[in-house]
């Protein structure tokens, strides 16, 4: 689903973001991205859905090297890959049901599609019956169920999860991993950057470990660390 | 389609409505530029009006009584042909229909005179065309022998009428589309700030709409139509105010005494419309400039 050969990305001759990174992601696995601030865990996620590009190396998903992709494809790219963030990114004069349609609407779902499926990925993300509410009305783990809800519902192949629970307590951070575990096992590859040791090694997952841009590790069922 | 569409719309009025004061700016700079704009093509026309008896290179008129006989007409024409080969290049007879049509945009802003002049007392006319280069004076001395023929009423040059008229016209003609295009241009500015003030206050959700994969014309459209709609209705505004201006003008020339020279200066043949429609297209470029400029220095997509 995912493969990265030799990629190198910098921000200036002092700042290498990613030196050298190869790995292969199978379609329906479950990976944690781990390392310190500035690793470069974030400009792998932004490799990934094409919003960075790296100087050198390939960046393949779907099976499409997406380095040189057209700009005009990287619109269809993006709606096979779900994005959630540690701050949410919500429209916050939109309520529950309008932030997680507008995934849909932007790209041209028809109206009864939106009807049909908006209630089903909220049900599915427990907020169902609460599809009025503003963000503003909502928790902070609601809120992020909100983001998951909305980078779900297009039934995205591969989801990129960067930092989801850095915003929420232990025990609202839990909900929103079983959240995601749930939607990996529907078959969505998940890639999520995190610095939270205690989800890392509850869950189990392959953990890709990251210092200053190399790869250090990459450990099927690993830990923290 | 249809949703997009729905999309598109909705997000162009919500925009609007975000954006009250700088859209509102925006229109009413547009509006009194476009207007300028217009202005300048209404004055120039009734200019045009007022030369028209002049139009192909005509140097002299040789206007004959209604009631001159088909002999009298015949010895201007005999003269007049005596002498073409050397300074006259051609002649026109203007019969009485001609002639009553042009008195028509003349008179424009006399209707009393032009109600008094039918195709049985309006003055016909012999149009002289002059050879390429050749000295007006030399036609000057054909005015006598002309002015002693029975019937005939007036003789008239050009050089006599065209130079004030052309000097008034080249004046306002030039300053107004001058101020006018300043003002376009400052139109176009405002309308480019808008559309980045609205593109700056919707930046998170671009941003989702980035991520969640919406194509780049998606994101653009409704800027470009914002852009498109301030341009359109800034038009629609200066057309209220040019069809006001024109109204008002006419009747004001109708007003003034007779023969005071002003009776061509006004549109009344319906050119005004044209120009309405031109200002309404020359907005709406000026707002797709604007948007689209915005839409692609600050979009990103």
């Amino acid at each position: 689903m995912i493969r990265l050969e030799n990629v190198t990305k910098s921000y200036s001759d002092e700042v290498v973001a990613l030196r050298d990174a190869s790995f292969d992601v199978a379609k329906g696995e479950f990976v944690f991205l781990v390392g310190p601030s500035g690793s470069g865990k974030s400009t792998l996620l932004r490799m990934l859905n094409r919003q960075d590009r790296p100087e050198r190396g390939a960046v393949w998903v779907a099976g499409r090297n997406i380095v040189d992709m057209p700009p005009g494809r990287v619109p269809h790219l993006r709606r096979n890959i779900g994005n959630v963030f540690q701050d949410y990114k919500l429209l916050l004069e939109k309520n529950v049901f309008e932030n997680v349609a507008f995934a849909q609407e932007v790209i041209g779902r028809p109206k009864h599609v939106i009807r049909q499926q908006v209630p089903a990925v909220l049900d599915l993300v427990g907020l169902a019956g609460k599809e009025e509410r503003l963000p503003n009305q909502l928790s902070g783990g609601e809120q992020q169920r909100v983001s998951v809800a909305r980078a779900f519902v297009n039934r995205p192949l591969i989801l990129l999860a960067d930092e989801p629970t850095g915003n929420l307590d232990p025990a609202t951070g839990e909900g929103i991993m079983r959240l995601l575990d749930r939607i990996n096992k529907t078959g969505t590859t998940v890639v999520m950057a995190t610095h939270d040791q205690r989800i890392v090694n509850t869950m189990r997952k392959r953990v890709i470990q990251l210092d200053r841009g190399v790869i250090v590790r990459d450990q099927a069922r690993g830990v923290y660390e | 389609m249809l949703s997009r569409l729905r999309y598109t719309l909705r997000e162009t009025f919500d925009s609007f409505r975000r954006n009250a004061t700088l859209t509102l700016a925006a229109i009413i700079t547009a509006a009194i530029s476009l207007l300028g704009v217009g202005l300048t093509l209404l004055s120039q026309e009734g200019f045009d009006n007022l030369l028209s008896k002049w139009e192909g290179g005509v140097e002299m008129i040789v206007f004959v009584n209604a009631a001159a006989t088909d002999e009298q007409r015949a010895v201007i024409a005999t003269n007049l042909e005596a002498n073409q080969g050397t300074f006259i290049d051609t002649w026109q007879y203007c019969d009485a229909q001609c002639s009553l049509d042009e008195a028509e945009r003349v008179l424009a802003g006399e209707p009393g005179t032009l109600a008094l002049i039918t195709t049985d007392n309006v003055p016909t006319q012999f149009k002289v065309i002059p050879t390429e280069g050749t000295d007006v004076e030399l036609l000057r001395q054909l005015e006598g022998a002309f002015s002693e023929l029975p019937n005939v009423y007036q003789v008239q040059f050009a050089e006599d009428q065209i130079t004030l008229i052309e000097q008034l016209q080249s004046f306002f003609g030039f300053r107004l589309l001058l101020l006018s295009v300043f003002l376009l241009f400052a139109a176009i500015l405002l309308i480019w700030n808008t559309v980045r003030t609205a593109i700056f206050a919707r930046r998170r959700e671009i941003e989702v709409m980035k991520l969640v994969g919406a194509t780049d014309w998606f994101i653009r459209l409704p800027f470009m139509l914002e852009g498109l709609l301030h341009g359109i209705i800034g038009g629609g505004v200066a057309s209220v105010g040019l069809y006001a201006w024109n109204t008002q003008w006419t009747s004001g020339v109708k007003a003034f005494p007779e023969g005071s020279g002003f009776a061509a200066l006004v549109v009344t043949n319906g050119y005004e419309w044209w120009v309405m429609v031109v200002m309404v297209g020359i907005g709406a470029l000026a707002g797709a400039i604007g948007a689209g400029i915005a839409a692609s220095r600050f979009l990103d997509v």
